[in-house]
């Protein structure tokens, strides 16, 4: 329905009531309607009149879209008034209402009455991000830091994960102000950003350049680049950490991949135990192996030709340079099939050591355990992304681990275009990168890598750009 | 007239209103606004004065006006709630903001409610409790309506001259009951078994294991209508486990009745193993045909969450043969799990061992999942394939057509 443009009369309101098809939810399609075309307030004041005149009471529905629109409008007086008629009329309030009226409130010059309803909604349940997000930037416009990080480590115990926008506006509104305590704030946030594995977008890079200039006193001066592969910095000289695991968050991987990825419920669901200690001995009798390739993944690269000759050019590829070969397979491989030929897989068991799983057993697992088991060192090779293993593990942590450590230690193969039919050209995508792409910090520095744009990055790739700073 | 109005609505303020909100249930509102739909008509009759000047804010003062006698009441009373009165008052607010959320919710319910993890937990939940409340309202006005009607043509149909000339006295029900069970109890001395397997117990939510119950139950139910019906083994049921006590509120006092077996043991104690074949989507290996001489075992697990392999991880550790249906060999699989219902499979194994036809017992497959049987035979698929190709790669490139349509046929004719 298509809401009127000035205020009715009763009467008007109710000849449109009887010609709307269901008469019950008049009031609110028409108030939804309102909100969506963004109507005077005169116009749903009107309605909503009507509805007081005839019914002697306004449902709650009504009042919250009302207010709704009054929140859209930024109508504060008439805010204040729904609430006060909604705190007289209903003990509680719902969440969807304390939403509306916190961000009503906040964007007005009586923002603080917004935190006084926040902490009456956290009396009722967990507030919501967005919630928190809405005081938040009311405290930081009006340069309120304390509060404002009060509230956002409120949000951190709290377990909600602030959005890329509120600690943005926490940097945009703290620039040229003075005080260590602040600066030891903001970089609290940086180091969440280097914890979590998140990366600020354009804009929210250059709000922390931004801040980082107008420190008073502070000399810090910020450029744009791009890390050499080695992992120096251009700008700097700086070399950024490296990819490596530490020795104790290697060895907690390994274990959790044996525990929750390998057995998981079930050994038998993944493989069996049998199985997996005939290949523990096997890997245990030939370590270390600097690559471990997934055949069965690699096989598949170009799908015209036979799978034991893609096979067979990988491994030729990747034995040059004297290293050591696993090749992970499953027992129908050695059949001697059209696709697989008996004689080239002879001729490869010759340059590489091979193991063949069961049919119906996961050859990936058994991939994770050598290449973990052969040491830092080991690579391996697969064009899978590896997502349903990693979320066998329990945490976030581990997770991260699982990912820093899959960056640098993963090879993906693919094959180059339609001309070169012979030459299996291996293009590292990833260059199993030697530094760690994290915001990262040694005092004097800060580097910072940032997306270019909003939506350019899938969770497995991580940002090119980085922010560097120092103190001149 | 702005008298009679002001008066009307003092009327209904202290009558009606206090009272809907006191108790704060839909039936009253409806009430309230069922007797006050009246004046608007009232007001139309007496007066249409068009220039009655807009007063945009009256709706504040009727709201504020009206509730300061109530202000009063509620402010006597006592202010602490405890913690289930108090998500009761929200989840009341909730239903009032339009939310999906139950008129009426139990104590354990709200229990329940209120040990949920998370805020979309607590979300999911009110609304399974919505829909059902729905249902079971719907169920009810239903069956009134068939009350009604039968009463109806009974007042009819009261011709108490007509005489039946019949010679079974009419009880069908608990006649066609003894039948059935004259015919599952000689399948339990002589029927092909049929095996339930209940360890899936803490691989399941409380939900799942209810879900399962409930489709054991239906199973049940098909078995003991069929021609030749199954001797069902309940194996690996443990006494007091969340599958028994579910089995004990749907049957009561018939559990004990009932013409399975249960044991806690498992199938392996019970039968031979070379006998048992476990039944899982999973399996790399397709059932051809329905072999009377074999045990079926199906898992009893509805699995809501994806977790591939467990049934067959289960199979594995025993070392037991594995089948699944062949779904894509005979149906053009179209969306949706390959894992059935347990009542699903109950009806595909019972047509199976009175026919053996796949086709038929197919059917049983929900429609939503596949668009058609395989109708064609292979070497005419092949050939399409074939024309479908060629026109696609056009003619350079038929022989890798070809070559693809001699891998499919494999394929097909392996399965």
């Amino acid at each position: 329905v298509q809401p009127p443009e000035k205020p009715l009369q009763a009467e008007e309101w109710n000849r449109l009531k009887e010609s709307f098809q269901s008469p019950e939810i008049f009031e609110e399609v028409m108030l939804n309607s309102m909100i969506r075309c963004n109507s005077p307030i005169d116009v749903a004041k009107s309605l909503l009149t009507h509805v007081a005149k005839s019914d002697g009471d306004i449902a709650y529905n009504l009042l919250v879209k009302y207010l709704a629109l009054c929140v859209q409008q930024g109508q504060t007086s008439e805010i204040h008034d729904v609430y006060d008629i909604m705190k007289i009329r209903f003990k509680v309030l719902e969440s969807g209402a304390y939403s509306l009226l916190i961000k009503g409130l906040s964007k007005s010059d009586q923002w603080r009455m917004a935190l006084t309803l926040l902490e009456e909604a956290n009396q009722l349940m967990i507030p919501s991000r967005g919630n928190y997000e809405s005081c938040i930037k009311a405290a930081s416009r009006h340069q309120e830091m304390n509060l404002a990080f009060q509230l956002y480590h409120e949000m951190l115990t709290k377990d909600l994960v602030p959005t890329l926008d509120v600690l943005q506006a926490l940097f945009d509104f703290s620039r040229g102000m003075k005080g260590a305590e602040l600066q030891k704030q903001l970089f609290g946030i940086l180091l969440y950003l280097r914890e979590n594995q998140m990366y600020p977008h354009k804009t929210f890079m250059r709000s922390i350049k931004l801040w980082f200039e107008s420190i008073p006193g502070g000399n810090w001066r910020g450029h744009l680049t791009n890390i050499k592969d080695s992992g120096q910095c251009p700008v700097c000289n700086h070399q950024l950490e490296d990819s490596n695991l530490t020795e104790e968050e290697y060895n907690d991987l390994r274990e959790r991949i044996i525990k929750d990825v390998i057995h998981g419920t079930d050994t038998f669901r993944k493989t069996s135990p049998q199985e997996f200690e005939a290949f523990q001995t096997f890997v245990e009798n030939r370590l270390p192996f600097d690559i471990v390739i997934d055949g069965l993944n690699v096989s598949h690269i170009k799908s015209r030709r036979m799978q034991c000759e893609n096979l067979f050019e990988a491994v030729n590829c990747l034995a040059k340079g004297n290293a050591r070969l696993l090749v992970l397979g499953r027992k129908h491989m050695l059949s001697n099939s059209p696709n697989w030929k008996r004689a080239v897989m002879k001729e490869m068991q010759n340059k590489a050591d091979f193991f063949f799983a069961d049919n119906i057993s996961e050859d990936d697992t058994f991939l994770l355990y050598a290449t973990l088991q052969s040491g830092k060192h080991c690579k391996f090779v697969t064009r899978d992304f590896l997502r349903d293993h990693k979320a066998c593990l329990p945490d976030d942590l581990t997770r991260h681990l699982f990912r820093k450590w899959q960056r640098g230690h993963q090879i993906v193969i693919s094959a180059s275009g339609e001309g070169k039919r012979n030459v299996l050209s291996v293009f590292v995508q990833q260059p199993a990168f030697r530094y760690d792409c994290v915001v990262q910090t040694t005092g004097d520095t800060w580097h910072i890598p940032y997306k270019d744009n909003f939506d350019e990055k899938y969770s497995y790739e991580v940002p090119r750009k980085w922010l560097c700073i120092q103190r001149k | 007239m702005q008298s009679a109005n002001m008066l009307l609505k003092k009327i209904v303020r202290s009558s009606v209103l206090p009272f809907a909100a006191q108790h704060g249930m839909k039936k009253d509102f409806f009430l309230l606004t069922r007797t006050l739909s009246l004046s608007p008509c009232l007001k139309q009759d007496k007066s249409c004065s068009p220039s009655e000047k807009l007063d945009l804010d009256a709706w504040k003062k009727v709201m504020k006006s009206g509730l300061q006698e109530e202000v009063s009441e509620t402010a006597s009373e006592p202010k602490e709630l405890s913690t289930f009165a108090a998500a009761r008052e929200i989840l009341e607010m909730w239903r009032l903001a339009g939310r999906l959320v139950p008129e009426n919710i139990s104590e354990e319910q709200l229990k329940t409610f209120m040990e949920c993890p998370s805020k979309s937990a607590k979300k999911k939940y009110l609304k399974y409790l919505h829909l059902k409340e729905l249902y079971k309202k719907s169920d009810k006005r239903k069956m009134e309506e068939k009350r009604e009607r039968r009463l109806e043509t009974q007042d009819q149909a009261s011709n108490p001259d007509e005489t039946k000339r019949n010679s079974f006295i009419c009880s069908w029900a608990s006649g066609m009951d003894r039948a059935y069970s004259w015919r599952v109890a000689q399948s339990m001395v002589f029927g092909q078994p049929l095996v339930f397997d209940m360890s899936y117990e803490k691989d399941m939510s409380i939900r799942e294991v209810a879900n399962t119950v409930r489709q054991i139950v239906f199973s049940e139910g098909c078995n003991r209508k069929s021609a030749d019906p199954f001797h069902i083994h309940f194996c690996n049921l443990k006494d007091d486990s969340l599958y028994h006590r579910e089995f004990i509120k749907h049957y009561s006092k018939a559990w004990d009745k009932l013409l399975v077996t249960v044991t806690d043991q498992c199938y392996t104690e019970i039968f031979p193993k070379e006998k048992l074949i476990y039944l899982t989507a999973d399996s790399p290996k397709v059932m051809k045909t329905f072999d009377h001489d074999k045990i079926y075992i199906i898992g009893s697990m509805v699995d809501k969450s994806i977790k591939t392999g467990v049934s067959l991880a289960r199979a594995k550790r025993l070392g037991l043969e594995t089948a699944a249906l062949p779904l894509d060999k005979y149906l053009l699989w179209n969306t949706g799990a390959k894992n059935l219902t347990l009542d699903q499979m109950m009806h595909i194994l019972l047509t199976l061992k009175d026919t053996g036809d796949w086709k038929a017992a197919l059917e049983f497959v929900p429609k939503r999942k596949y668009c058609g049987f395989v109708s064609k035979p292979v070497h005419e698929l092949k050939k399409n394939l074939n024309l479908i190709n060629t026109l696609k790669l056009g003619k350079r490139q038929k022989e890798v057509g070809k070559q693809f349509a001699k891998n499919y046929s494999k394929k097909l004719t392996q399965k």
